[in-house]
């Protein structure tokens, strides 16, 4: 009698280089992935060669090239300001505040947000750039 | 007469947990990472620092330079238009001159960010460590 060694079923390799695969995919999307929200509108941040790197966490003020305004991706009128900063802080006094300004919105309605911010309580305010010489 | 031997195959054993959910759930995670990434690459300028104190301030005497940016954006220096490579060289000599001068930068409300940054850009580059933003405002 010839007995014959049964030859093991390959489509579980395959399965197990795919999970590590997926598994490597995932880990890296979810590292570089940040968890930000976006604004409304289209925001295109000025450009600038001696930015310093963003720091993490914080709240995101949105400013669109006509002049809205979005408080962590959520559309806010200027008068509500004051009363979500305030919430804000309530939730952590040292939180950093950034200002992502569209490149061609106009210093009126961007420069006094941070007259604002700094009299609520905000420590730390900062301008979002991109990398990149500037025009 | 020898009763005849029955010989059983051992039921194989499957694996304690099964992989299939585990997959379909990475996959997923994999999915929705991959839909809701966004690649920007952002940095920062410090508009407001009071943490730590560091407001650009310095001690003892040091000349003050103001610069003005006109609504169109363009850097203006006692009166009269600066282009890009006259400030860059006005604010190299005059950092190598007086390391220490405050910079005092009053945007037009009309200019627009991006002029504000280039100038700040510029700045820094040429050395400036003591800068400021000023704005006017109206009296109430």
């Amino acid at each position: 009698m010839k007995l014959t060694r049964r030859t093991p079923n390959p489509q579980s390799e395959t399965i197990i280089a795919l999970i590590d695969v997926v598994f490597f995919l995932l880990v890296f999307f979810m590292l570089i992935g940040r968890m930000d929200a976006t604004a409304p509108f289209d925001v295109t941040p000025p450009q600038a060669e001696t930015g310093a790197d963003m720091p993490a966490g914080g709240a995101t003020l949105s400013v669109s090239e006509a002049g809205d305004l979005a408080l962590d991706g959520r559309e806010v009128i200027g008068a509500d300001l004051e009363s979500a900063f305030a919430a804000l802080l309530a939730d952590d006094p040292d939180l950093t505040l950034r200002i992502n300004a569209h490149r061609d919105a106009e210093l009126r309605h961007v420069l006094p947000l941070v007259g604002r911010a700094e009299a609520i309580g905000f420590r730390d305010v900062v301008l979002v750039v991109t990398p990149g010489a500037s025009p | 007469m020898a009763s005849p031997v029955t010989l059983k195959r051992p039921s194989r054993s499957g694996p304690l947990i099964s992989l299939v959910p585990m997959i379909d759930v990475m996959m997923i995670l994999l999915v929705f990472f991959m839909v809701t990434s966004t690649y920007l690459d952002l940095d920062m300028i410090p508009a407001a620092r009071t943490a730590d104190g560091s407001t650009g301030e310095g001690s003892g005497p040091a000349p003050t330079v103001m610069l003005r940016i006109g609504a169109e954006g363009t850097p203006v220096l006692r009166g009269q238009a600066l282009s890009s490579q006259e400030l860059e060289r006005f604010l190299e000599q005059q950092l190598r001159r007086e390391p220490l001068t405050r910079l005092l930068i009053l945007p037009s409300g009309g200019a627009t960010t991006q002029a504000l940054i280039s100038v700040m850009d510029q700045a820094t580059r040429a050395g400036a460590t003591r800068l400021r933003v000023v704005r006017l405002e109206a009296r109430p």
